[in-house]
């Protein structure tokens, strides 16, 4: 039947990934570490579709007669651009003995690595990912402290609500606010990208059971031990599961980030688009979902991989 | 600031209604598609899994990339944004139908077959009823999410408030350009935060009685 607690915990959350995890938990800590169905399929599936899609634009992208907006747009070195052979200039695996070129700073090279629009858009999704677990998690873990527990529930509200702003206002409001650029991208990235992880992190250690902290003070654990021997490993289940909602949010959003000159794939469907050209549209699309859907696989292997074994 | 909305309040408005609208009508579609399809998933245990991987696969495609995707059958106008976020909307009712649905004691079926009701009214005055507080969040949820997304589907001249937005990228350098940006996306906010509260007021009001938290 429904039980009223679960309809709580449903319409409290925004994301249903995330969601599913919640409700996967607690048979899953009966069960040991279970693998679902669903969780096969998920890791299995997109992979598939993945190589297939990207196999067909190659496929597309090599025999498809293109006329010239195309071929500037979709070249490889556009795509794909990087320069480390101008980092290591003789990287050469067969004479790996020879010296390192030039022990003279001003003569290496200082230019954009990775400059390929699909480097971009990588490069602005963990960049901001990485920003959002390095602030979140702290503190979302504070929040669930004495004295600013008060406030949990507040921000909690707050990250539901939030999904509702719109990405496009937030990156635009940076970008007249600061100028274009990745790091106005990765600000407004990161500020969106925030609200799931920190909400599942609170929302995570509120659900462990308060009689096994309790036992881990019975057991003469200090505040900083039960948080980090009890609390953590118990929710992060939960953590991870808000950190691949917020990856797949970021990556997303990545694509809006060509607005305002932070680059990324969204570039080559804002041409498409400027220029009616369906060709670029469509290509641009399928890139944009393809890595989408990558980063969302390679959330949730490291939701698999980083799941304690006890539970 | 207040002058600028002041000047053009009429229009603003219109415009919020047209957001609202174009959520409503998507949600509405998307609620009728996702109910209608999780009842058929729901006869067939195995498709439960696979619904649920489908609906997280086309919640991770980013709904720009859709509209790449949708420009060429649909053109640019509000044909597209709809579709947009009734593709989006459809997705967490969808999930959440499902959930509810398997929920439903199987006793309770059992002994409405028992009194003598037939499918279809097993399904509307059993099923639906009981599945009915799950499926509603997910409506809730979908309506803040589409929010978001129809904001996104104004860059190909859907309706709503989303055009002040991109309208803002157009005139930076212009004073009016943070004000665009800002009565846009406040007034996106301010919508959702309305329909919101709808959207409670719509659960007291449809959920049964009997099973009310």
């Amino acid at each position: 039947m429904t039980d009223p607690s679960l309809v709580d915990v449903e319409s409290l959350d925004q994301h249903p990934d995330s969601l599913a995890s919640e409700e996967a938990e607690p048979t899953g800590r009966a069960k040991g570490r279970v693998i679902t169905r669903e969780m096969v399929l998920m890791l299995t599936v997109p992979p598939i579709l993945i190589a297939a899609i990207f196999g067909g634009f190659v496929w597309w992208r090599q025999t498809a007669k293109l006329d010239i907006v195309e071929q500037n747009q979709l070249n490889w070195a556009v795509l794909f651009q990087s320069h480390w052979h101008q980092v290591f200039p003789s990287w050469n695996p067969l004479d790996w003995h020879k010296p390192f070129p030039s022990w003279n700073p001003s003569s290496w090279y200082d230019g954009p690595l990775l400059q390929g629009l699909i480097w971009e858009h990588i490069l602005l999704t963990v960049v901001s990912a990485i920003i959002v677990v390095l602030i979140a998690v702290p503190l979302g873990i504070m929040l669930t402290r004495r004295g600013l527990n008060v406030l949990a529930p507040l921000v909690v509200g707050v990250a539901n609500g939030g999904q509702a702003a719109p990405s496009v206002g937030l990156i635009v409001l940076l970008f007249l606010w600061l100028q274009g650029g990745f790091w106005t991208a990765v600000i407004a990235l990161s500020l969106y990208g925030i609200l799931p992880v920190l909400r599942n992190t609170i929302v995570g250690i509120q659900s462990v059971d308060p009689t096994l902290v309790e036992a881990g003070r019975g057991l003469g654990m200090t505040n900083r031990m039960t948080l980090f021997k009890i609390e953590l490993p118990l929710s992060i289940p939960v953590i991870m599961a808000g950190v691949r909602t917020s990856l797949v949010l970021i990556a997303g959003t990545a694509s809006l980030a060509c607005f305002i000159d932070a680059g990324g794939l969204g570039e080559i469907l804002q041409t498409g688009i400027s220029l009616f050209k369906f060709s670029l549209m469509v290509t641009g699309a399928v890139l944009i979902a393809c890595l989408a859907l990558f980063i969302e696989w390679l959330g949730r292997v490291l939701e698999l991989v980083t799941r304690p074994k006890g539970i | 600031m207040r002058d600028f909305v002041k000047d053009r309040w009429g229009e603003i408005l219109y415009n919020a209604l047209q957001h609202a609208n174009l959520v409503f009508q998507a949600v509405l579609l998307a609620t009728i598609i996702a109910v209608l399809l999780a009842v058929i998933i729901n006869k067939f245990q195995k498709l439960e899994s696979v619904a649920n991987m489908l609906s997280a696969i086309g919640l991770t495609i980013p709904s720009f990339a859709l509209v790449g995707l949708l420009l060429p059958l649909t053109k640019i106008g509000a044909m597209t944004a709809f579709i947009c976020v009734a593709f989006y909307a459809a997705l967490p009712i969808l999930r959440n139908a499902v959930v509810g649905f398997s929920q439903v004691d199987a006793d309770l079926l059992e002994s409405a077959k028992g009194m003598g009701m037939s499918e279809l009214g097993i399904l509307m005055r059993v099923r639906l009823p009981l599945a009915w507080p799950v499926i509603h969040a997910g409506v809730r949820t979908s309506v803040q999410m589409s929010m978001g997304i129809a904001a996104i589907a104004a860059y190909v001249l859907g309706p709503g408030l989303g055009g002040y937005i991109f309208t803002a990228i157009t005139q930076a350098g212009n004073e009016n350009a943070v004000r665009y940006a800002l009565v846009g996306t406040i007034g996106i906010i301010i919508v959702a935060l309305i329909a919101d509260l709808l959207m409670l007021l719509l659960g007291r009001l449809t959920i049964s009685k009997g099973i009310r938290a």
